[in-house]
């Protein structure tokens, strides 16, 4: 799937830009796109009604698509979160081994589950060259 | 006019008043007028680490409730010179004390050192605000724990929130062995989520818990590891740029063989 089409909602949506790592203890919630130009540390906790992206590494809890939206999507530099929610599925990480590649990552809801998917799709090709 | 430096962790246990006591010592020896003020009301402990309990009259809260002079209360180190000690009361909480309290106190106490210390309490509510009412620098003490760099994310996202900006990081008791062998977090690791500047790293030492119960600092330790590592803190707070230290000697020979063909 294009870039574009994944982020077609968004464009539609109000976006905040967060110019800082959001740190343990520290929480956030916007009805719209919320891009974070930092990291979001472990016991951060950021909600948002649209996408969240984060240019940085996401080690916290997000909530995307806050208000049910199935469509939502989280993205990040380095996908590591505590949890992950999009509209009402919960995920986290596997107790063993995650993997944990180093490359940017998108996470969505398909067919009823969270899925976790290199960022933009085909980076996985380019990690292994 | 001195500057007033806050010791905070959030957790508790993880050293902040064996490294006020130690780097207070570390700027005395170097001649410097230094105060430390232990801000732990209800749970003192700066005074016993220093061994000058028996020598407390008055106390913090005497001082802010109007019961005697500030110098009445300030107790004189008895071994390094320009070292002195302002203790909290025993016998009260944190109540006691209002942050505004602090502020004034502080801005009393810089006029007459060179450097003002707090010894912050652990946790984040009252204990913690008056701490760090008065600070203009923050040492932020943390180990390579989880919890404890948990915690210590958390007050340096509120200790940005009280615009005290960058705050400087102390990893305390580091076992070079354990992070050798990969079962320890190492310091990148702890950089990696922090994000701050890292301002010395401190072995764990048994000369530490020898030294802390006879109410003994180690910084004047010459062959104390721990004591090593303090001195280059108080160097690096006086502004030289002194290189982090080597944990080699502490790996010993076969350490330090497999570091040299590259195992390490």
């Amino acid at each position: 799937m294009a870039v574009q089409n994944i982020l077609k909602e968004a464009a539609e949506r109000k976006t905040v830009l967060v110019q800082r790592t959001l740190r343990s203890g520290q929480q956030m919630s916007y009805d719209g796109n919320v891009v974070i130009l930092g990291d979001v540390n472990p016991g951060a906790h950021v909600t948002a009604t649209g996408d969240v992206i984060v240019m940085g590494v996401l080690r916290g809890t997000v909530h995307a698509g806050a208000r049910g939206d199935d469509e939502a999507v989280v993205i990040a530099f380095r996908l590591r979160p505590t949890q992950l929610r999009i509209a009402g599925h919960i995920a986290r990480p596997p107790d063993q081994d995650a993997g944990n590649p180093e490359q940017p990552e998108i996470a969505r809801v398909k067919d009823g589950t969270v899925v976790i998917e290199a960022f933009p799709p085909g980076g996985e090709r380019q990690a292994k060259m | 006019m001195g500057e007033v430096i806050v010791v905070t962790s959030g957790k508790g246990g993880v050293g902040k008043t064996t490294a006020t006591a130690n780097i207070g010592a570390g700027l005395a020896m170097l001649g410097h007028k230094v105060v430390l003020v232990d801000a732990d009301i209800g749970l003192r402990n700066l005074d016993v680490i220093l061994g000058l309990e028996n020598r407390i009259v008055y106390d913090l809260v005497d001082v802010t409730q109007g019961n005697c002079r500030l110098r009445q209360a300030l107790i004189r180190d008895k071994r390094f010179e320009g070292l002195h000690l302002l203790p909290a009361a025993q016998t009260k909480d944190k109540t006691a004390v209002s942050p505004e309290q602090m502020r004034e106190l502080c801005g009393e106490l810089k006029e007459m050192f060179e450097y003002v210390i707090v010894d912050s309490p652990a946790g984040i509510e009252q204990g913690f605000r008056n701490a760090i009412a008065g600070a203009e620098k923050a040492i932020v003490i943390t180990t390579p724990e989880v919890a404890a760099v948990r915690d210590a994310d958390r007050v340096i996202g509120l200790l940005e929130a009280a615009e005290l900006n960058d705050p400087k990081l102390v990893v305390n008791r580091l076992r070079p062995r354990m992070v050798q062998r990969g079962d320890m977090m190492n310091i990148d690791d702890i950089i990696d989520i922090l994000a701050i500047d890292l301002l010395g790293v401190i072995p764990e030492d048994e000369q530490i818990i020898i030294s802390t119960n006879r109410g003994e600092t180690v910084v004047q330790e010459d062959r104390s590891f721990a004591g090593q590592a303090f001195r280059n803190i108080v160097w690096r707070i006086l502004g030289e740029p002194v290189p982090l230290m080597s944990f080699d000697r502490e790996l010993g020979f076969f350490g330090r063989l497999r570091r040299l063909v590259g195992l390490g």
